[in-house]
């Protein structure tokens, strides 16, 4: 049986600078949207700490609020903001850049 | 404290051989297999490959250490370091590997056309290595010293430690180049890893609770050893929150204030995205997408090996001061049932857990940890000096084999100069030294990459308008504020701001990013900057790459049904 023949073969893959630069704006955006999320998240506690006792005294399920959420909460975060980011921004690249159909068989992102 | 010296060289030696092994399949390596392996490193092995070279004694012993002194504000300088690559993810990781060079100085000497940029920050580059390098062999030395004690032929026992694991990790490195390191690193990672496991499922298996030794150790306000008249004894921490209060273990307070903790959060979280030693390793993915798998994967393991490090800590703060008959071994390294040096930690852990055979366990892992990391900020010395210096200012037609020799040679020199700086720095006193020169020596790596080369390297990403001349401007500015304000810290520690001063990376890098496009907005930028930008943030390399992993797995599949 003949195998399929792939019809990217043989061609140069290319973009152009528009679609480069709509891309890039998208990029941004997500990056920065992510990054100020970031932030916040990481902000967050210090900053309760500081302007609220119940937050030094809270309890969740036996752990002080702030210990559990620094020592295992925030790389939760991270990890999930990772997760969101990475997957949008190679979706938005995918989306835009490149001839529909490029993708035979597209991967998980993350 | 002793352990067995003949697992330590054992471990070595394999080490060595696994380097040599590689070096027989690498003996005719091309420049792209020596610096990028080939830039074939799949997303599972290079994150642990990433994971190995960033988490240095700092992260094994440090963090641990971190905590068992002060709680949660140790526990926050772990989530420092693991968020430093959330910024890679969403600023560097993909454009940064799209433009396909071999180092960060090669990165802005091709985007800005210019090699004076190049130059300047291979200089930047060689700080920051060495920064990070001689703590790792000063680190390297002290652990021997504890721990094994003796030297061969009248050898100093420091002097040992140092030069032995310079002189393996400088012989892996030499040979077996990139893909050689890659595999040891990744390996050397996942042997850390199940240290960690192995000693967190000991420590629980023997009764110890989380919850509860959270919740029993904040009850009591803080104490540390401290030397008072000559002698030895615990003094309760002040809160830096609340001066009129004592710190507690599961509160913030016992070594920062917001501002403190602030500081050194931005300048372990920008300053991840310049160490040369870790980005170096973005250039060996197959494409840019694959940077972003990488990234993820490395804040998930990240994440693991901190959430452990963190409970080892606390479980060393609990378990030790609950040991009810002390061994004379354990009462020399202890006041009242606290550890003088909290870097022993997870070593007396160790030890308590499963004798000497722990407490080698873990001493091995601690050296493990210094050479992975070594091994990576030597590649990236030699990627700087046989690539960028070599390649591009000393000899332009050199050939290949030329550029991979030149590469070799400069591991052996830094190798050399950086144990030499080692031998120089032994310390008289351990307990003086030991944890501050060498936590703070890899805070000053961190700050000057996040003050200098980070603010460049995301500009130069995502602002068309930055020039060669802003990238200098930049890289000065950000490197002399940074190193300026370091030694002011250390010639007046006295002063209520020199903690702060010791993480500038607040200060400087915005100084280093307004005087960048300060300069970049008098000067011209590269003619074919349109180009450089679709190459910057198009796709059109990763789908070429992509399809030909593509025709190469089905040729590969034909050939199997055929046959």
């Amino acid at each position: 049986m003949t195998p399929p023949v792939d019809e990217s073969i043989g061609r140069d893959e290319f973009d152009t600078p528009a679609e480069v630069d709509a891309v890039y704006r998208t990029q941004r955006r997500i990056a920065i949207g992510y990054f100020a999320v970031f932030l916040g998240g990481i902000l967050m506690i210090p900053v309760a700490t500081l302007v609220t006792d119940w937050w030094s005294g809270a309890q969740l399920s036996g752990w002080a609020t702030g210990f559990v959420i620094v020592g295992a909460g925030l790389y939760l975060f991270f990890f999930a903001l990772g997760v969101g980011a990475a997957t949008l921004a190679n979706g938005v690249e995918r989306r835009m850049l490149g001839t529909p159909g490029d993708d035979e068989s597209p991967e998980p992102d993350a | 404290m002793t352990i067995d010296v003949a697992a330590l060289i054992a471990v070595m030696g394999g080490l060595l051989l696994v380097s040599l092994a590689l070096a027989v399949r690498l003996r005719r390596a091309s420049s792209i297999d020596f610096y990028l392996a080939g830039q074939r490193i799949g997303v599972v092995t290079n994150a642990l490959a990433i994971c190995g070279d960033y988490f240095s004694a700092a992260s094994f012993l440090g963090v641990a250490a971190g905590v068992y002194v002060s709680g949660l504000d140790g526990v926050w300088y772990a989530a420092g370091f693991a968020a430093g690559f959330v910024p890679v993810l969403l600023f560097v990781a993909a454009p940064l590997r799209r433009f396909g060079q071999f180092s960060l100085p090669d990165f802005l000497g091709r985007r800005l056309r210019s090699d004076r940029v190049r130059i300047v920050a291979v200089a930047v580059v060689q700080v920051i290595t060495l920064s990070y390098l001689v703590p790792q062999a000063v680190a390297s030395g002290i652990t021997w010293k504890l721990l094994v004690g003796r030297g061969p032929l009248g050898l100093d026992p420091y002097a040992t430690g140092v030069v032995i694991a310079t002189t393996t990790i400088a012989g892996l490195v030499a040979f077996g180049g990139m893909r050689g390191t890659t595999w040891t690193q990744a390996l050397q990672f996942v042997f850390l890893m199940a240290v960690l496991v192995w000693l967190a499922a000991a420590v629980l298996g023997n009764g110890f609770h989380y919850t509860d030794a959270v919740a029993e150790l904040g009850r009591e306000p803080l104490r540390n050893p401290v030397v008072v008249d000559g002698q030895w004894q615990l003094q309760p921490e002040a809160s830096e929150l609340q001066p009129q209060r004592a710190a507690r273990f599961d509160q913030p307070g016992a070594r920062y204030s917001l501002v403190g903790q602030m500081m050194l959060l931005i300048t372990l979280m920008l300053g991840t995205a310049g160490l040369p030693h870790v980005m170096n390793r973005y250039f060996t993915s197959p494409t840019g997408r694959e940077t972003r798998r990488t990234t993820v994967w490395v804040l998930g393991v990240a994440g693991v090996f901190y959430t452990l490090a963190v409970m080892l800590g606390t479980a060393a703060r609990s378990v030790i001061s609950q040991v009810t008959t002390v061994p004379p071994w354990l009462g020399e390294l202890t006041v009242d049932g606290v550890l003088r040096i909290p870097e022993h930690a997870l070593l007396v852990l160790g030890r308590l857990s499963a004798g000497s055979a722990g407490l080698t366990v873990i001493a091995i892992a601690a050296l493990v940890a210094v050479i992975s990391t070594m091994a990576g900020l030597l590649l990236a010395a030699a990627a700087s000096w046989g690539h960028d210096v070599f390649a591009f200012v000393v000899n332009r037609r050199a050939t290949q084999e030329q550029v991979v020799l030149a590469g070799r040679l400069a591991v052996v020199g830094t190798a050399a100069v950086a144990a030499a700086i080692a031998l120089r720095l032994e310390p008289t006193s351990l307990s003086a030294l030991f944890p501050s020169a060498v936590a703070t020596m890899v805070t000053w790596a961190f700050a000057v990459a996040g003050s200098a080369l980070t603010p460049v390297i995301i500009l130069s990403i995502w602002w068309r308008g930055m020039t060669a001349s802003g990238a200098i401007a930049g890289l000065v500015t950000g490197s002399a504020i940074a190193i300026g304000l370091f030694f002011v810290a250390l010639d007046q520690p006295g002063w209520s701001i020199a903690s702060l001063l010791l993480t500038p990376t607040p200060i400087a890098a915005p100084c280093a990013v307004l005087v960048a496009v300060v300069v970049s907005r008098r000067t011209p930028v590269p003619d074919d900057v349109t180009q450089l930008w679709v190459r910057l943030h198009g796709t059109a390399s990763d789908r070429t790459a992509e399809r030909l992993a593509r025709l190469t797995i089905r040729g590969v599949d034909d050939r199997g049904s055929v046959r």
